[in-house]
């Protein structure tokens, strides 16, 4: 089974880009926003930051693997996120809130965020992904092994199409992960190579900047 | 050729006692363990009912969930190889360390973080390895038992263990009563008259293997993970998709994937809450995914409550003791069935035929569903 990168999309507190196709833009000249979604995603604004990040990072990772997506269409892809803290941010803001409000009231729309695969559920309904859905973590957080989990997932054929990636208050990252068997889309490269570059890069920056090499290599 | 993933150990503590015996029978018996919590205030909640865990102590020195583990894994550690990949199911772990950093200043907040908790399994269970976490919500231990037959199928490890748990906490609680989730009293599944869930807690842990190595280590075969769907609505991010096409499409996966077809399945292990919507949503997937005639379809969160990120791995060694024992429990504070679950769901126990499989079912927030399909050994 051959399997590839078809495309990456990601952001930081100074840029944000798509991998395979180049595109890279500065925070600077204007915050990424409705723009870069085909329809806009319904209360963007009451989504927590975490979850704001990854509908950022999956849409840009589905511009650049070329995937559409609409308002009514479902699609078989599936979504695996991972990060070094899991919900802790919004596990603390839910309960502080809680015991600040007397120990008697809670808010359901903090209470929703407490569990670690809430990002990736706004994301899968912005973006109608019906596959596999789920959060992991490794010790250390490792990305690598959310991209292995994904191929894992094409393998057993769980799902045709997986996105992988890791979402941080600061920055985050999503692969397209898909079967290519026939050779019918054009892609970034292998996913072992992809694999190999991800485990040698440092930082989000530089783990981007050889990836970016390994596409134009491969044209 | 694809490696058989199979089931050779298995363990549980849940708010019946220490071991699935005790699950089987407080379930068998039509019990429930669901009644008033006693471990924080509940006046300003929806409801002051859960299935807690006598003898656990709230906010001392160890988290809930590292009392039961260190229970459950007391002496069991010669019985599980130093060498198996190490999966940890969970929603919200050591969430309670949290409160009591919140509370009383006590600790840290980020002793909560799951991978914390990770390592300290991968201690308890003498697994060498660190592992991973799995998270998927309510469906988070069926999506890890899915996981670890991927591994095995694809030949990435030949032992994996699961392990799962979830503890009743102000938090959790506080949380689902803010969503208006909860019951009264006690959770009624499948019955016309239900009108929300009640919280449970359990730690449990599956040991699965492939069978090659199962026979040469000469392990007793409890069961077989023989097949896995896992899906999402991409819905609504607390309620089911009332066309069910989400829970159809992980159960058509899951046939797929254990080579059957739905004349195979035996019975159906539902995730069954008690929430209106969430066994609406189930029966609406089972009637289309089964069109022949009502089978035999129970959940046990009548009796033990809904464990959260242990759910599917206490259903799945009490699935696969149902497939043993030829034997399906009855649907605890059952009284008159839902239409739709009408001659499915019952508050009886009823024989079934271990010659087929077990359909087992889990869904949760963000409209994650899993289904996996066990079978005799």
């Amino acid at each position: 089974m051959v399997i590839s990168v078809r495309g990456i999309g990601w952001l930081n507190q100074e840029e944000y880009g798509c991998v395979r196709t180049g595109t890279r833009r500065s925070r600077r000249d204007g915050e990424p926003g409705r723009e870069l979604f085909t329809y806009p995603v319904k209360y963007f604004g009451r989504l927590d930051g975490a979850s704001r990040m990854t509908c950022y990072a999956v849409a840009l990772a589905l511009e650049d693997a070329g995937i559409g997506y609409g308002q009514y269409q479902k699609q078989d892809i599936g979504i695996i996120g991972t990060n070094a803290t899991g919900s802790l941010g919004a596990d603390t803001r839910y309960f502080r809130d809680y015991i600040d409000s007397g120990r008697t009231l809670s808010r359901g729309n903090l209470f929703i965020y407490t569990l670690p695969s809430s990002p990736l559920g706004e994301a899968a309904i912005h973006f109608g992904l019906q596959g596999p859905l789920l959060y992991t973590a490794t010790h250390p957080a490792s990305l690598s092994a959310a991209i292995d989990m994904a191929v894992e997932s094409i393998c057993a054929d769980e799902s045709p199409i997986m996105l992988a990636g890791t979402i941080e208050e600061r920055e985050a990252v999503f692969f397209v992960v898909a079967k290519n068997d026939d050779r019918q889309y054009d892609t970034l490269c292998d996913v072992t190579e992809a694999t190999a570059l991800v485990n040698a890069s440092r930082t989000l920056e530089e783990m981007i900047t050889e990836l970016t090499n390994a596409g134009r290599g491969k044209v | 050729m694809r490696a058989k993933a199979v089931v050779v150990l298995s363990d549980m503590i849940t708010p019946y006692g220490r071991g699935a015996d005790k699950c089987w029978s407080g379930l068998v018996a039509g019990t429930s363990a669901i009644s008033r919590v006693t471990r924080f205030r509940t006046e300003a909640f929806q409801s002051d009912c859960a299935a807690t865990i006598d003898g656990l102590q709230y906010h001392q020195d160890e988290s809930l969930v590292m009392q039961m583990l260190a229970s459950l894994f007391d002496g069991a550690a010669s019985q599980i190889p130093g060498d198996a990949s190490l999966i940890l199911a969970t929603t919200k772990g050591e969430i309670d360390l949290l409160e009591k950093a919140i509370l009383d200043g006590a600790g840290d907040e980020s002793d909560a973080v799951l991978q914390r908790l990770l390592a300290r399994v991968s201690a308890l269970a003498g697994i060498r390895g660190e592992g991973m976490i799995v998270s998927a919500a309510c469906a988070s231990s069926s999506a890890a038992v899915a996981r670890a037959a991927a591994m095995i199928r694809c030949g990435r490890s030949d032992a994996v263990l699961v392990v799962a748990c979830d503890s009743v906490t102000e938090f959790i609680f506080s949380g689902f009563s803010s969503l208006m989730a909860l019951d009264k009293t006690a959770a009624r599944p499948f019955d016309i008259h239900r009108s929300g869930l009640s919280l449970g807690e359990a730690a449990a842990y599956l040991l699965v293997m492939s069978e090659e190595r199962a026979v040469r280590e000469k392990r007793p075969i409890i069961g077989a993970v023989a097949g896995w769907g896992l899906s999402d609505d991409a819905n609504h991010m607390t309620g089911p998709s009332r066309e069910s096409e989400g829970l159809i499409l992980a159960i058509t996966k899951a046939m797929k994937s254990a080579g059957i077809g739905a004349d195979d399945v035996g019975f159906i292990a539902a995730h069954g809450t008690g929430t209106v919507y969430n066994d609406a949503m189930e029966m609406g997937a089972f009637r289309a995914v089964f069109t022949h005639a009502a089978m035999p379809l129970y959940s046990i969160k009548g009796g033990m409550g809904h464990t959260m990120g242990a759910a599917g791995l206490v259903e799945t060694i009490i699935a696969l003791r149902s497939l043993r024992e030829r034997t399906v429990p009855p649907t605890i504070n059952l009284e008159e069935a839902d239409k739709d679950a009408v001659g499915w769901a019952t508050s009886r126990c009823r024989a079934v035929d271990r010659h087929q499989a077990a359909l087992l079912t889990n869904a949760g927030f963000s409209g994650v569903n899993a289904a996996l399909i066990l079978a005799s050994g």
